[in-house]
């Protein structure tokens, strides 16, 4: 059995969209994948980072929901990356759908430059083929105190950081994996390691504070 | 009106297309996943097997949504199969065509084969099955293929044939899509089909 060396641990949701990055090579050297049933007996502790995808099952996941928080409140990151319906993230308020008129609704705006998007082109993120519509079509609430990176035409925040609600760091993009940007052809490939890098970061320097407290 | 069980992973996708009200009214009852090994089937007519459901725990269930269909019932699968549960089941993976209405003479490569079945003849059109296909089967011989490639791989078919039942299997995912909020055929798509399946000749 493979040693875990990862710090980053991925929720398999167990869908036929979701096996090709079980054995993606760009994935094996970062993340940890575990299936989603198996969350409750899972040991944590040693991860940095918990991704979870849009094809989750949030039925289960409400269920568990003082896992993901107890996860949290061990000063870690939780990356979540689609719909939320259910009131199992810390903070999380469901999604909001946006009523589109024409494809300029879809239209990303950076709110606030941050180095998960350094260098990526907003038209890059709106954009795929000339298509729009694939990186974000509604938004969450924000809960309070939270930093918003990007957002919709009518100022929908569609990404943001919540440093308030736990102990931890939780990132919501109400839109696929941000982890899945990884394609050298466009600025777009850039977000996979940047986020990567900056969730270590934050990592740190969540366990550097809880140290000083 | 048939009564039509629907199997329900807990996605937000399947959230939306299982709760939307002009759906939910076709479903007698909502089974969610990890629930279906303890749940009976006995007083249904139809079950529906949406995309992108958990393959481990579809795979645990495949006797019993066999013995479901060797017994009369309706079973319907929606979405790429990539795991081998339906009865004389030959997929065959193929790029998915996302962008063919981009090109120029755009085609979408369907093929309706079957014009004068009920789905097509009163519920919907061609137009409302095509937006793309992950892949192809290849349905037992007696199979009847409604919709196809251009090199005659079924998008859709329904088989009376490999049990007492009827299956009736589709590469399409409209469900996904429809829950996704993208992709406007797939609505009309399941406009048609519920009423379809719940009261139409199958």
């Amino acid at each position: 059995m493979k040693q875990k060396t990862n710090d980053f641990l991925m929720l398999d949701s167990g869908c036929c969209f979701g096996e090709a990055r079980l054995s993606d090579p760009n994935f094996q050297d970062l993340m940890d994948f575990i299936d989603i049933y198996d969350l409750p007996d899972h040991d944590l502790s040693s991860y940095k980072c918990l991704v979870i995808t849009g094809l989750i099952d949030q039925e289960f996941l409400y269920r568990h929901k003082e896992k993901i928080r107890e996860f949290l409140d061990m000063r870690k990151v939780l990356f979540f990356g689609g719909n939320l319906f259910l009131d199992w993230l810390p903070g999380g308020s469901s999604f909001v759908p946006k009523t589109i008129r024409n494809h300029n609704d879809y239209d990303v705006s950076i709110t606030k430059p941050h180095p998960i998007f350094e260098g990526v082109k907003t038209e890059d993120m709106t954009y795929n083929k000339g298509v729009a519509g694939f990186f974000a079509r509604g938004h969450h609430p924000l809960p309070e105190g939270a930093e918003v990176l990007l957002n919709l035409p009518g100022g929908e925040p569609i990404t943001y950081i919540d440093r308030h609600s736990t102990n931890g760091t939780i990132l919501v993009h109400a839109g696929g994996d941000l982890f899945g940007y990884n394609s050298p052809v466009k600025s777009t490939g850039r977000i996979a390691f940047q986020l990567t890098q900056w969730v270590r970061d934050e990592y740190s320097q969540l366990q550097e504070r809880g140290v000083q407290v | 009106m048939r009564k039509i069980a629907v199997l329900y992973g807990g996605s937000s996708q399947h959230y939306r297309s299982l709760h939307e009200p002009k759906y939910h009214r076709y479903f007698e009852k909502v089974i969610y996943l990890p629930d279906l090994e303890k749940t009976s089937l006995d007083e249904f007519d139809a079950l529906l097997v949406p995309s992108q459901l958990h393959m481990g725990l579809i795979m645990k269930n495949k006797e019993k949504i066999q013995a479901f269909a060797d017994n009369g019932g309706i079973v319907v699968a929606f979405g790429p199969q990539p795991k081998e549960w339906i009865p004389g089941q030959n997929w065959e993976l193929r790029p998915t065509n996302f962008w063919w209405w981009l090109e120029k003479d755009a085609k979408s490569g369907l093929v309706l084969k079957n014009p004068e079945y009920d789905l097509f003849k009163n519920y919907i059109t061609l137009e409302d099955a095509t937006w793309h296909q992950h892949g192809v089967y290849w349905p037992p011989e007696g199979a009847d293929i409604l919709v196809s490639t251009e090199d005659d791989g079924a998008v859709l078919y329904v088989d009376k044939v490999s049990s007492k039942g009827t299956w009736i299997v589709t590469t399409l995912d409209p469900d996904f899509h429809f829950g996704s909020y993208f992709m406007p055929a797939t609505e009309r798509f399941l406009d048609g089909f519920l009423p379809w399946l719940a009261e139409g000749k199958v």
